[in-house]
């Protein structure tokens, strides 16, 4: 297998993994470039042809790269920063306002403080259409082409840059969303257009509407980063598969994604859940905490057994419909900007300086202290090997800046100044930690934390501090892990259609031929995605529930059991998993059964990279130290000389007692005072709270098994 | 034994994660809208003794309606209670807060001991009585509204009464009661299952050490909140319009409250005396209006549990319109919680000018059915989204659009439109924000909507319960005043139909018109001194007119 490429385009930095059969791994990074994220892709890309071997022409590497798999959060910040693109609503009239209402919901019922969320289309833009379906999809009153005629003038008047059509029961009947899109095509054709009978046929209108408008909001945005990403690599002479991430932790052709951004509303995050769980494995556990910490965001999930999936997420507490995995995000990162609340209490986000200008020490003209900031002050950092010396940081910029804005208001020293940016945005990144594990139920304690992003390691110390959790793993490609994980992805479509029958007089002619017509839409794209017909998977899930029910079981469904319309099998799955969900079934009550949705899921699978495995050192890790440095110790509330090791030394079995700072050239491991690190086979540093040697027993097991084969 | 920090916040978020999953669990698989769509329903966890471990409420409402009902059940069964029982109870004359909310109590065993109890109460499509729905508008007495069930056990040591269970839905009108039903039962089992596996990993005694602890801290954040009220005695009234049987009939609710060091004291009884219609309160549904306004107005982050309500004592002589004597008819007594509101917001405006809100909009609601000629099946739907008026404002925050009654806070949801015209033969025309309905203010009022849909079955029967008609949410601090509810009937043949706030219509027929208007909150501080950016935002996107702009706020051009 030839080099696959795996790229995390965040918002602040670009994350890149090199797999290949006969060489390590090897990880790069670069600023992202957020008025245009495909320069840094390519930028990056001649970066690392550099890097992958002597004098490699950078032409030459790139036209033999295979696959470039890449996630990019430029989808998610326009939603949470509230930067997407300027959009429109045409809908049914009388409901225009329904995508603001959110069904009425106030979501803290106690807080009289808590406003709603700023609509993703203004009032003065939701047009509402005459026109009308009934519930079988049937017309009962013509579109009226006058509204929507009248309507998109005054878009065009307004500047809008993308449309959303959803129509009451589109699902069941896209004829007037159809003819309504014709128009704003024709009127329109530089407008990004998201249409709800194809994004999302099926039925629920809040939930519909929601997805659609979130997709127009993000659509344009994501267009023009994609657009440019395949222009620039064509000119960069790439001639393999371009891969994108989606939500749903499996990945899709460019094409895919141009048409349904909000496939991408969790690209970024996408392949860490997987991949955290990969490194957990290793560690002979099945479950893990996942978190990563970049510029812009920080995000937490949890696996057990598999990470968990949602059908019914939220983005910035706009509704999502498209399956997704189910990600944590609050706005904390390196970029992370401290501020003073009207109470003068210290706050950190969620507004971030991104990567331009940036904390105030890359020294881009950004004033405002960021958490890099405190980090740089702390003495986490070291300002002449910042990305590997390739940056250099201006410890006076982030000093005077941390000066003005947070110290001098609060009458404290920059030292505790930082000491406290670095705590709070600690303490909001442990409280998005229980977000995904004591609110459910979990025991923190009982996880593996791993701990990935640029910054992750710099903070995971003191949040597990707060959580008492006494073991972290960071990954060799924790700086990137996301992008590691995409590589461990298959192809992944899901497809969703409104099939709404009595399963006892269900037409399972029809039905079948749905599901065909499904699957060959999956077969095609797998197609079109080239995945050899051996390789791509469709499994069949049947959306059920016991008549006047409100809400759906996902039944999973042999394809043979529609054909040979057996509707024992669906019945007897909608008992199982009912019971198994909720504690009871109705399968003694004869309760009738309805389907409501079909889905189909594509897999088209793909070649996964080989973990490459190093060998025991018995060496003294202190060949690997750099010199030491002056660094606060959260335990001790106070700074002391703490060793650097250069963490690129650093080999499996070798042994860093806290408090250290291990730098790589993507990342820094800071061992706080109350923890030790044992490198594994794989490079990675896992870290157990001091006295917990029993934790990492499997680490040295592993050099063991070694010895007796 | 020694008290873990982090183990008691492991505790207090797992009590939390178990009655949410338990309130997930009924979401999911009820099939009343009632229930799985708005929601009226609340889940809980009780320690042996009945005291409050946690709630997840999805209505406010419900805050304090299990505990007492979970004493009651101990008291009732002493020594025979056993692994695998199921007792149900509705009963407002032994501590139920309405008819129609009947609860489900499972007893959770650990080790051959009572450990705990896991109960949901739900609001019932139907239960029994003389109108299906359970709003008898014509009610004087309980038994004209629905059957009572005192605690009752329909399983026995895991094995089913069968006659009881009968004896129960042979009185019921719908099906889906029984399902439901089942439902409550499936949550309270998974709860179970859920509370057996926290005592299993870490053991009974410490589990109730942290429990106490847990109490104590809460009822110390509960006692600072209150040591923020200054001390001294406030008074308020509310009002409530038409018991549903005497024609421009009118109530006042009167509460004196008395702010301590630690304590509160909310005293009701200088209210007017109970009704001879089904506009009493039971005492349970009392006090949860009073615990809720209270909770709004403090910290919204203190945990749910026994250690809250210490602090707080209410006094409610029976015999007044908030807590009815037997045999008193009073379905419409959560209905209470705005009128009882307002009486607070007013009497604390003076001590705490920066926490109570201006008015909320109250509910005007209706409830239909008929045969759906579709499906050639009965329907019943209750018109969630057209109920939801605005908030009322407070300082530095405008009311909320369309939540809904304070009663439930923005957790009652609208009926999906697609799913309200799967489920029922109507045909919606509008949903949307009533332009001009939020009272002005420097902070505005929450919107109001319009709902207007056509009636799709003949012979339709309705019923209208609810107040808001005759006196709006009210302003503060020179805020002004939010619009009034009301619902109109246009039937085929162009004559209308204006029901009273408590009626019941029958023969409705197919295609009438059915337009209903929810109010809006009331609004706080001078108009004049509204953000006029903001102001200029709300005009361009329709939800100020411009006469009102001008009228009310002054805004010139």
């Amino acid at each position: 297998m030839g080099a696959r490429i795996g790229i995390d385009v965040g918002g602040t930095f670009t994350d890149f993994i090199l797999t290949r059969d006969d060489a390590p791994p090897i990880l790069h990074k670069v600023l992202s470039t957020p008025a245009d994220p495909s320069i840094a892709v390519v930028a990056g890309l001649a970066e690392l042809a550099s890097m992958a071997g002597p004098a490699r022409d950078a032409g030459a590497f790139v036209a033999s790269i295979e696959t470039i798999v890449h996630g990019t959060t430029v989808a998610t910040n326009a939603t949470l920063t509230g930067t997407g693109a300027k959009s429109a609503l045409l809908t049914t009239a009388g409901v225009r306002d329904a995508l603001e209402m959110r069904r009425g919901i106030r979501e803290e019922q106690y807080n009289n403080e808590y406003t709603n969320v700023r609509p993703l289309v203004p009032r003065y833009l939701r047009a509402g259409i005459r026109g009308r379906l009934d519930r079988s999809g049937r017309e009962i009153e013509p579109l009226s082409l006058a509204d929507v005629d009248e309507a998109i003038a005054r878009f065009r008047r307004e500047g809008v840059e993308a449309v959303s059509v959803c129509f009451m029961h589109s699902y069941a009947n896209p004829a007037h969303e159809a003819a309504a899109a014709e128009r704003v095509r024709a009127a329109m054709p530089e407008a990004f257009l998201t249409v709800s009978s194809t994004l999302l046929p099926s039925i629920r209108f809040y939930e519909r509407v929601s997805t659609t408008a979130l997709n127009s909001y993000v659509g344009p945005k994501l267009n023009r980063y994609v657009e440019r990403l395949v222009a620039r690599l064509a000119e960069a002479g790439f001639r393999g598969t371009l891969l994108i991430m989606q939500s749903n932790g499996g990945v899709m052709a460019p094409e895919v994604a141009r048409a349904s951004p909000a496939l991408t509303l969790l690209s970024g995050p996408a392949g860490g859940p997987g991949a955290g769980l990969f490194y957990a494995k290793a560690l002979g556990r099945d479950r893990a905490i996942t978190t990563d910490m970049g510029g812009t965001s920080f995000e937490a999930s949890v696996a057990v057994g598999a990470p968990l999936l949602v059908n019914d997420g939220e983005v910035a507490r706009h509704k999502i419909a498209l399956p997704m995995l189910d990600i944590h995000t609050i706005g904390a990162g390196g970029g992370s900007i401290g501020w003073l609340d009207p109470g003068g209490m210290l706050r950190m986000g969620p507004q971030s300086a991104g990567a331009d200008p940036g904390p105030a020490c890359y020294g881009k003209g950004g004033a405002l202290p960021a958490s890099t900031d405190a980090n740089l002050v702390l003495g986490y950092l070291d300002p002449d090997y910042f990305a590997g010396g390739r940056m250099r940081l201006s410890v006076e910029a982030a000093r005077e800046a941390i000066r003005t804005h947070i110290a001098e208001p609060m009458g404290m020293s920059v030292e505790d100044a930082a000491a406290g940016m670095f705590r709070v945005v600690c303490n909001n990144m442990a409280q998005g930690v229980r977000e995904v594990t004591i609110k459910r139920g979990w025991d923190p304690r009982e996880f593996p934390f791993v701990a990935a992003g640029g910054a992750g390691p710099i903070h995971s110390c003191q949040i597990c501090n707060e959580l008492e959790i006494p073991l972290q793993i960071v990954p060799r490609e924790s700086s990137v892990l996301c992008a590691m994980g995409m590589l461990l992805s298959d192809l992944q479509h899901d497809f969703v259609r409104t099939f709404v029958a009595d399963l006892a007089t269900l037409d399972w002619a029809r039905l079948a031929g749905l599901v065909d017509e499904m699957v060959a839409e999956g077969d095609r794209q797998l197609a079109a995605e080239r995945i050899p017909p051996a390789r791509r998977r469709f499994a069949v899930k049947l959306d059920c529930r016991y008549v006047k029910q409100y809400h759906e079981v996902g039944v999973d469904v042999p394809r043979e059991a529609i054909r040979a319309g057996d509707s024992a099998a669906v019945a007897q799955g909608l008992h199982r998993e009912h019971n198994r969900l909720y504690g009871y079934s109705l399968e003694h009550e004869n309760a009738p059964v309805e389907v409501i949705n079909v889905r189909v899921q594509a897999i088209g699978a793909v070649d996964k990279p080989r973990h490459p495995e190093e060998d025991w050192s018995d060496a003294d890790p202190a060949s690997a130290r750099k010199g030491s440095r002056d660094a606060y110790v959260p335990e001790e509330g106070a700074f002391r000389s703490v060793p650097v090791y250069d963490g690129h030394r650093l080999r499996f079995g070798q042994r860093i007692a806290g408090p250290a700072i291990i730098e790589e050239v993507t990342t820094s491991v800071v061992l706080t005072g109350g923890w030790d690190a044992i490198v594994d086979r794989y490079g990675s540093f896992v870290l157990h709270r001091k006295g917990r040697e029993d934790l990492v027993a499997a680490v040295s097991g592993a050099r063991s098994k070694e010895v007796t084969a | 034994m020694k008290i873990d920090p982090i183990l008691l916040s492991v505790y207090a978020r797992t009590f939390k994660s178990i009655t949410d999953e338990m309130s997930i669990s009924m979401e999911q698989t009820t099939r009343s809208p009632i229930l799985c769509e708005a929601k009226d329903f609340v889940t809980g966890l009780y320690d042996a003794e009945g005291r409050m471990l946690e709630q997840t409420e999805n209505l406010p409402i419900l805050a304090f309606s299990l505990a007492p009902v979970c004493k009651h059940i101990r008291a009732t069964f002493g020594d025979e209670i056993y692994p695998g029982d199921v007792i149900f109870h509705n009963d407002v004359f032994s501590l139920g807060n309405q008819n129609n909310d009947v609860a489900v109590f499972k007893p959770v065993f650990f080790e051959g001991r009572l450990a705990a109890w896991t109960a949901v109460k739900g609001h019932q499509a139907d239960i029994g009585g003389a109108v299906a729905g359970g709003y008898n508008p014509n009610a004087t007495e309980v038994w004209q509204e629905a059957l009572r069930i005192p605690a009752v056990k329909v399983v026995e040591k895991g094995k089913l009464r069968k006659d009881v269970w009968e004896l129960i839905f042979a009185n019921i009108r719908f099906d889906i009661v029984r399902h439901d039903m089942q439902a409550q039962i499936g949550a309270c089992t998974i709860g179970e299952r859920r509370f057996v596996e926290l005592l299993a990993k870490h053991g009974r005694e410490h589990y109730e050490a942290h429990r106490d602890a847990l109490f104590d801290a809460t009822r110390r954040m509960m006692e600072a909140e209150i040591a923020k009220i200054p001390n001294g005695r406030y008074s308020g009234e509310g009002r409530v319009f038409y018991d549903g049987r005497h024609e421009g009939s009118a109530f006042t609710i009167r509460v004196d409250i008395d702010v301590g060091d630690r304590t509160i004291r909310f005293d009701y009884s200088r209210t007017d005396p109970q009704t001879n219609g089904f506009v009493n309160g039971t005492f349970t549904s009392s006090a949860s209006a009073t615990i809720l306004t209270l909770l709004q107005m403090i910290n919204p982050d203190i945990p749910h549990n026994e250690g809250m309500v210490l602090p707080v004592e209410i006094v409610i002589p029976e015999g007044t319109i908030l807590n009815a004597s037997y045999p008193k008819a009073t379905t419409f007594g959560n209905h209470l919680c705005p009128p009882n509101a307002d009486a607070i917001q007013r009497a604390l405006a003076p001590a705490l000018p920066g926490r109570v809100t201006a008015g909320w909009n109250n509910l005007l609601c209706s409830l239909t059915t008929g045969i759906d000629p579709g499906k050639n099946d009965k329907y019943v739907d209750i018109g969630f989204m057209g109920l939801k008026g605005g908030s009322g404002a407070m300082r530095g925050t405008d009311g909320y659009d369309h939540i809904g009654m304070i009663d439930a806070s923005g957790g009652l949801l609208d009926q999906d439109y697609e799913m309200f015209e799967l489920q029922t033969p109507h045909l919606l025309v509008k949903h949307e924000y009533l332009p001009d309905s939020a009272g002005p203010g420097q902070w505005r009022g929450g919107l109001g909507v319009e709902t207007v849909f056509r009636i799709g079955s003949d012979d339709t029967q309705m019923v209208t319960f609810g107040d808001g008609d005759v006196e709006p949410a009210f302003g503060l601090f020179g805020g002004g005043e939010g619009t009034l509810n009301f619902i109109r009937l246009t039937y085929p043949d162009g004559r209308t139909v204006v029901p009273r706030n408590k009626d019941l219509i029958t023969g409705v027929p197919k295609g009438t018109l059915y337009h209903q208007q929810a109010g809006g909150g009331g609004g706080y501080g001078d108009p004049k001194l509204r953000d006029r950016d903001v102001l200029r935002e709300e005009v361009r996107n329709g939800v100020v007119s411009p006469a009102a702009a001008r009228d009310h706020y002054g805004l010139a051009g």
